[in-house]
């Protein structure tokens, strides 16, 4: 750690690795209401489970983010961060106001929940993903602008490097879209276009900037390789995620009452989304392939290839999957949607968040460079764990989705959707088996925090 | 081109690695693009037939001609900052710009006119295609000229040199690109029938 | 030190402007005289494939280039060119 100040990164992400497992359990159980119907009836309700799981894991990721960028921005922008204070009393803010928000999901109905914090007078509740009380959402907005406050002065006072200004350009359209959420139009149509201005111009827009400059700073830090090269890598990427991705909004228009040429727009250009995902791959593997150190911190440097491959994977080839509108046809909100969710938010945005903690935490608990090996050991262990549950969650939710599809959308005479839902019971089983496994891997990854942590550090080889 | 020996044997293309891969991430949406007009075509034969005739093929001509100038005095502004001619090379490049210029006036002129007859990508699935392909088109040449126009200054300021000019050839050949898509999309929308 | 050959390596530039310009205008006239038909679109679209070749080999100068990198504009203009080429001879049927 070079900034005495990037120290107020390090409750951000211990608050975002808490909210994980709170994400988890939840996931969990709506894993088994699936296949048990009446568990934990009528304490935790599915759609509140689904609630809480959806939300931690937005929170989470927004929380480590703001970790994230309280870390690398000093240090990119040679500068300590314009005010800790101030990013420290935001962090207590937005644990209180997440810490709320789930309490009265779980306490209250949500009709009672609304009542209580007066959505009536600027209602912005009951919107997949953007459930929150009117007043979280505000309390969200200040804190993202007390964020990019401080970011952006600090950018400001320093060295302004393309990976800063790229993450800035990121987190700024993040709290610009976010505005978008306070639109509840009446008409349906204009209701979906809103919400997919959040939802995706987020996941497939200006979400993409943080990861890539987030990954840009490890590979960086970890390879030595000269920062040119990764700035040009940077500048091709960012261009393309947004050519395709702005215009890609467009594979969610096919069946909302959006005009037809949509069908056409929205195809071809997601279809070319995959693009910067693919090139981010090849960006860190070229990056890797010329280090010119080996850095003592194995298990970063693991975490950033996997986010690389695993997010081409799940928002790539998944996401290709289902993007062209004749597939979507027989495809849309099956399983096949809930299969690309997953792989696609683990491996793009939880895997880069994991990928700079594991980077900074050892920093900012004190060590030189890296864990003690056996600490970095059980890393690397829950690191595969946790992907390659998370690869069997998805292959089981393909699976489930190509019948869902098949049983319920197609063919002679196609069957009643309860009555599908039985017939691939099977599926959801298994993937509860490997949900399981992928919360062992969780609990490693937080083990692995504590053991060997009296043993010598890790040594820099070369 | 010049008859460098260093050129001939290059196993890489002029300019930097990471535009050639941007350029041919375009080329593929375009080739989608252009696809799916032939296959499309092949279900509506009589009307893209009839409503291809209602276009400006003599301001499709004007623009081909534009694009395929200002292609070839690009080519000439690298021959020039090769020759470590700055002058020259900036001059080349401000010749290109004004036909890029040309090529939207014109351009936008035709847009006018279908605006003013209440066309639209709705209209029917000819225009959905004729509109989408060359606004898509349009864009490109805005993006182009605003790459060439950066070079140009750059240039102006004495970045580049007969040693250094990997910025002159990478925003060469995005406009060569630009060209290079239009000549495919004239014929197609404007002449094939 | 300007070079004989640097003066000369803008000819066959010159000379692939003059052609494209023909080409243009050769497409062009087809279209205005009304000519219509399989045989036509397959010319009208072989001049454009040349026309793409010419830009790529020349001035883009992958003509020049050796090994995997000469091919990109090639294989743009032969698959898509394939595709409408098959496009326009079934509608004809
Ligand atoms: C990291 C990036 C991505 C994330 C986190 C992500 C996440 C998601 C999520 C959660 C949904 C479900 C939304 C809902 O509740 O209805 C969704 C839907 C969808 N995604 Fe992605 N996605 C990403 C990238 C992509 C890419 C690159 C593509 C295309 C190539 C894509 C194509 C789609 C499509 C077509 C749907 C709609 C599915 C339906 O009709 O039900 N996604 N995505
Ligand atoms: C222990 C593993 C997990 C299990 C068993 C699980 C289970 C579930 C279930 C049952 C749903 C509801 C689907 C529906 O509404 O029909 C869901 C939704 C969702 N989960 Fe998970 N989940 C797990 C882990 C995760 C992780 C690690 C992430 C993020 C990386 C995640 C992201 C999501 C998202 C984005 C949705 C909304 C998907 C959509 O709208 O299609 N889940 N999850
Ligand atoms: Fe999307």
């Amino acid at each position: 750690m070079q900034y005495k100040s990037q120290a107020v990164a390090k409750p951000y992400f211990i608050a975002a690795i808490a909210l994980f497992v709170a994400q988890v359990l939840f996931g969990l159980i709506m894993g088994l209401q699936y296949v048990v119907g009446d568990f934990l009836f009528p304490e935790i309700p599915f759609n509140v489970a689904r609630m809480v799981h959806t939300n931690a894991l937005i929170v989470w990721l927004l929380m480590a983010f703001m970790g994230a960028s309280y870390y690398l921005v000093p240090e990119e922008a040679e500068t300590e961060l314009y005010s800790p204070g101030l990013a420290t009393l935001m962090f207590w803010v937005f644990l209180v106001a997440a810490a709320l928000t789930v309490a009265g999901y779980l306490l209250l109905s949500y009709s009672t929940l609304a009542d209580v914090t007066m959505n009536k007078l600027l209602p912005t509740m009951g919107r997949e993903f953007l459930e929150q009380p009117t007043i979280t959402k505000i309390g969200i907005v200040i804190v993202a602008l007390a964020f990019l406050f401080n970011i952006g002065m600090t950018i400001l006072r320093g060295r302004k490097t393309v990976i800063n200004l790229v993450l800035l350009m990121g987190l700024t359209g993040l709290a610009v879209f976010f505005l978008f959420a306070f639109y509840n139009p009446d008409n349906l149509v204009l209701d979906k276009y809103f919400w997919w201005w959040v939802v995706h111009l987020w996941v497939e827009g200006v979400w993409e900037l943080i990861l890539g400059a987030i990954l840009a700073f490890v590979l960086v830090k970890t390879t030595g390789v000269d920062r040119e090269v990764i700035e040009k890598w940077l500048y091709v990427i960012i261009a393309m995620t947004l050519i395709t991705g702005i215009i890609g909004t467009g594979h969610h228009y096919y069946w909302i009452g959006a005009p037809e040429y949509w069908q056409w727009w929205g195809s071809i250009f997601s279809a070319m989304e995959p693009i910067p995902f693919f090139m981010m791959t090849v960006f860190a593997f070229n990056i890797v392939n010329k280090r010119r150190r080996d850095h003592p911190n194995k298990p970063a440097m693991l975490w950033a290839l996997g986010t690389a491959v695993m997010a081409f994977l799940g928002a790539g080839v998944w996401g290709f999957l289902h993007t062209l509108s004749p597939v979507n046809y027989y495809t849309h909100g099956s399983q096949i949607t809930a299969a690309h969710g997953h792989m696609a938010f683990y491996g793009a945005y939880v895997m880069i968040n994991i990928t700079i903690i594991s980077y900074a935490m050892p920093l900012l608990r004190g060590r030189n460079a890296a864990n003690p090996l056996k600490s970095q050991v059980w890393e690397m262990w829950s690191f595969w764990l946790m992907t390659i549950a998370m690869v069997f969650i998805t292959l089981f939710l393909t699976g489930a989705g190509i019948l869902q599809a098949y049983l319920q959308r197609m063919g002679e005479n196609p069957q009643p959707f309860m009555v599908v839902q039985e017939q691939i019971s099977l599926f959801y089983w298994l993937r509860e088996i490997a949900g399981v496994i992928f919360l062992i891997g969780l609990v490693v990854y937080i083990a692995s925090f504590f053991v060997g942590q009296n043993d010598p550090e890790a040594a820099t080889e070369s | 081109m010049t008859v460098d020996r260093s050129v001939i044997q290059s196993n890489y293309p002029p300019g930097d690695l990471a535009i050639w891969i941007f350029i041919l991430a375009e080329l593929a949406v375009f080739a989608i693009f252009f696809a799916a007009y032939a296959f499309t075509r092949l279900q509506h034969v009589e009307l893209f037939n009839e409503y291809q005739l209602t276009l400006d093929r003599e301001a499709a001509l004007i623009n081909t001609l534009a694009l395929i100038t200002s292609s070839y005095f690009v080519v000439r502004s690298v021959t020039a900052i090769k020759l470590d001619d700055r002058r020259r090379c900036v001059h080349w490049l401000l010749a290109a710009l004004s036909m890029g210029l040309l090529f939207l006036i014109v351009k936008t002129f035709e847009y006018v006119q279908h605006y003013s007859e209440g066309i639209n990508l709705s209209s029917n699935i000819f225009y959905m295609f004729y509109l989408s392909l060359t606004f898509f088109h349009f864009m490109h040449v805005i993006m182009g000229m605003v790459i060439l126009a950066a070079i140009a200054v750059m240039a102006a300021r004495g970045r580049y040199s007969r040693q250094e000019h990997t910025g002159v050839e990478s925003g060469a050949s995005y406009w060569h690109m630009v060209d290079l898509v239009w000549l495919i999309l004239f014929p197609l929308v404007y002449v094939m029938r | 030190m300007k070079q004989l050959s640097d003066y000369l390596g803008i000819r066959p530039c010159t000379l692939v402007y003059l052609l494209l310009i023909f080409f243009s205008l050769t497409t062009f006239l087809v279209g205005q005289m009304g000519f219509s038909g399989l045989g036509m679109s397959l010319l009208v679209l072989s001049l454009a494939l040349i026309k793409g070749q010419l830009v790529g080999s020349y001035f883009m100068g992958l003509g020049s280039v050796c090994g995997l990198w000469r091919w990109p504009v090639f294989i743009w203009l032969f698959i898509p060119g394939i595709l409408i080429g098959m496009a326009f001879t079934l509608s004809y049927q």
